[in-house]
């Protein structure tokens, strides 16, 4: 039981929520979009959630839903006239929405300006209030208070993602997923097939979004205060960084970026000071070696067809 | 190809599983279940106790010079204590990066508590990060004492938070009041950084204290920190011709602008925060810092044996003077050291306890008490820039 403490723990939770904020670049890079205006939504989300259950008293788990249909609403009115934008266009109008949700935040009232929100209920509390409730304490499961709240936490995100991840993969292989990857080989060649090329972008810029403003929330939660330079631009890179160092052709190649890229830090901290230089270097020698991302497509297909050997090596490194 | 990827990937999840499994292993026994630490911890004051310390810090990114500053005052601040307890006490120290992020602070904090078995730690460097990182060491029951945080609500967090960087509602106030009072002035302009959550905080305690010493609020201006141009809001500021002028930001954005000002003719009495100690102040804003009034927890120029005594052996472990952040990481670990021979054991809760009861400790950032809510009680030193150098406001 030694590897059970907050620590490990802790990290592991961050590792699930960048698993889910991959999901919803994915998302939106499966449609060929580039977006970097995710930090943005997920500041949406997090403010929207920290003011709703801060301010107006409600249940943390409606204030983080709202938080997520928050951001997807904005999305839509953003989308309209985004979308018919392409490649680096898109991307720098993104950014700017995002330095915009960023500057406003900065110089609203209720945001609390450049001190953020602080103070927050964290969400392993809150389940073990709700689990108190019930009847079970940490006396009666053995644990430690910190132990069971940061365990909580992690089970309801681990829960949360399997079924995001369920969704996705069903989505892949759905008429849609097959719809966003036409789309993402020639957008022309899809429009000449009858597949209505804006209304799906928009629907996956939307997806995309709503997850980002869910992880928002959750993070709001789970670091107890949000500040808006929480959601700059190098939040955006972070995000991105996911699915290009991991692969953008399956959502296995962004999970896996996202637990490589947030575990590798904590790996790496035993080195101190030289962590950066190592992870800096590790990142160019993926790009030199692998530029389209660790795991694409084919990198499945050749693990699967090839015997079990490989097979048992593979879903360590993907979950 | 296809080998070379194989082999990377493999090689790569290989060194990961290893550097895992070795880390997890060294982890000492019982750490889940106990928050207390297992240190051994002889009841006799006779026999010499380690205690372990951890210091989160930010020494990698682009505001590691705060960072290395607080570890250079942590590691001479150690070798004198070790030397001076020995046979009664020895403190290790164990460094944790966060790089300025709040993840990664959360993350060293709850590393240095259940991994490493801390008896307290030490940092982090920013009031953000200790925002979202106090409240996990408050729920483990862990002593965590900031010593550069000064935003208002830090020891509201819990009673296992503690700092010795005073807050701004003191240094702030304590500047104006010496700067401003009894010379006449009665009208005053501010001027802030918008984005940047030490200056807004700063900037509120400037306002609330112009009110209450009954100075008339001509105006506030803001920039965002990154300008280089602050000539529009100057100018606006120089038509109201204050008597005296507040500005709140950090040191690079706050010394160009009390050169703009200077520059466009402003000569209303120039009162800056706390972001302006730094010496760099005076590269920037050259000869146009002179006159500026700050306050400062710490001046190397205080005629005081015990702080000349540290800026001496400062200067001879790394050759250059200390800053305030030095000083007030040399101050926490003595104040630390105090406190655990007082609790005679490394043990959470008794050092927590002989923390809550310091006072008058004698820093060399000044005198220091905590009151009932662990809110540092100390004096501010006022300084006003003369001659390439801030010395002692008279």
């Amino acid at each position: 039981m030694e590897w059970l403490n907050p620590y490990n723990i802790q990290v592991v939770t961050f590792i699930i929520l960048n698993c889910i904020l991959a999901i919803s670049i994915f998302i939106t890079l499966a449609t060929g979009q580039l977006s970097l205006g995710h930090a943005g939504f997920m500041s949406i989300g997090a403010y929207t959630t920290s003011i709703l259950s801060k301010n107006a008293d409600l249940p943390m788990f409606v204030a983080i839903i709202a938080g997520a249909l928050m951001a997807g609403l904005i999305a839509l009115l953003i989308g309209a006239p985004t979308l018919k934008l392409h490649g680096l266009y898109l991307a720098i109008a993104t950014l700017g929405f995002g330095e915009v949700v960023r500057v406003i935040l900065l110089n609203m009232e209720i945001t609390n300006g450049a001190l953020g929100i602080t103070g927050l209920k964290s969400l392993g509390t809150y389940i073990y209030d709700g689990m108190k409730a019930v009847g079970i304490t940490s006396q009666s499961l053995g644990l430690s208070v910190p132990v069971i709240k940061s365990l909580s936490t992690l089970v309801f995100l681990f829960l949360l993602f399997l079924v995001v991840l369920f969704l996705t993969l069903r989505l892949n292989s759905s008429r849609l997923g097959r719809a966003f990857e036409a789309i993402r080989a020639d957008e022309t060649a899809a429009r000449a097939m009858g597949i209505q090329v804006n209304y799906y972008k928009m629907l996956a810029f939307i997806i995309g979004s709503v997850l980002a403003g869910l992880c928002g929330g959750l993070f709001a939660h789970i670091t107890t205060a949000i500040t808006p330079t929480d959601f700059n631009y190098h939040k955006v890179v972070e995000i991105l960084s996911f699915a290009v160092i991991g692969g953008t052709e399956v959502v296995w190649g962004a999970l896996f970026g996202a637990v490589a890229l947030t575990a590798l830090p904590e790996v790496l901290r035993g080195l101190a000071e030289y962590k950066m230089i190592f992870y800096g270097a590790i990142m160019v020698l993926v790009m030199a070696v692998r530029p389209r991302g660790l795991i694409g497509s084919d990198t499945l297909q050749k693990l699967f067809r090839r015997g079990s050997k490989k097979q048992n090596e593979q879903p360590k490194g993907v979950e | 190809m296809k080998g070379i990827t194989k082999s990377l990937l493999s090689a790569l999840l290989g060194t990961s599983l290893l550097v895992g499994c070795s880390s997890g292993a060294s982890t000492p026994s019982g750490t889940a279940e106990t928050p207390e630490t297992n240190t051994a911890a002889p009841a006799e004051s006779a026999g010499e106790f380690t205690a372990k310390i951890g210091g989160v810090f930010i020494l990698s990114g682009s505001s590691a010079a705060y960072g290395e500053a607080q570890k250079k005052g942590l590691d001479l601040a150690l070798e004198e204590l070790n030397e001076a307890n020995k046979g009664k006490l020895k403190i290790e120290i164990q460094y944790e990066d966060t790089g300025g992020k709040k993840e990664s602070a959360i993350n060293a904090v709850n590393k240095l508590i259940n991994q490493d078995n801390v008896v307290a730690i030490i940092g982090p460097t920013l009031s953000g990060e200790m925002l979202a990182a106090g409240p996990v060491a408050n729920e483990a029951e862990t002593p965590i004492f900031g010593i550069s945080n000064t935003v208002e609500g830090i020891n509201d967090i819990g009673e296992y938070v503690f700092r010795n960087s005073l807050p701004e509602s003191i240094a702030v106030p304590t500047a104006m009041k010496k700067a401003i009072e009894n010379k006449g002035y009665k009208t005053a302009a501010f001027i802030y950084a918008e984005n940047d959550d030490f200056s807004v905080s700063g900037f509120q305690t400037m306002k609330a204290t112009a009110e209450k010493m009954g100075l008339e609020n001509l105006g506030e201006t803001t920039f965002s920190i990154g300008d280089v141009d602050f000539s529009a809001q100057l100018t606006k500021i120089k038509q109201l011709n204050p008597d005296v002028l507040l500005v709140s930001a950090l040191y690079k954005e706050g010394s160009m602008v009390v050169k703009k000002a200077r520059e466009l003719g402003i000569n209303s009495v120039i009162v800056g925060g706390n972001g302006f100690n730094n010496p760099k102040v005076f590269e920037i804003a050259g000869p146009a810092a002179e006159g500026l009034i700050v306050a400062t927890p710490f001046s190397p120029e205080k005629q005081d044996e015990k702080v000349q005594n540290f800026v001496k052996a400062f200067e001879a472990k790394y050759g250059s003077k200390p800053d305030q952040f030095a000083a007030q990481a040399y101050d926490s670990l003595y104040i630390m050291s105090q406190s655990l021979l007082g609790a005679g054991k490394a043990d959470r809760n008794a050092l927590r306890d002989e923390l809550a009861k310091l006072k008058d400790f004698e820093g060399v950032s000044g005198k220091l008490s905590f009151d009932e809510g662990r809110n540092p009680i100390g004096e501010a030193v006022v300084v006003e820039a003369k001659d390439g150098k801030f010395v002692p406001f008279e």
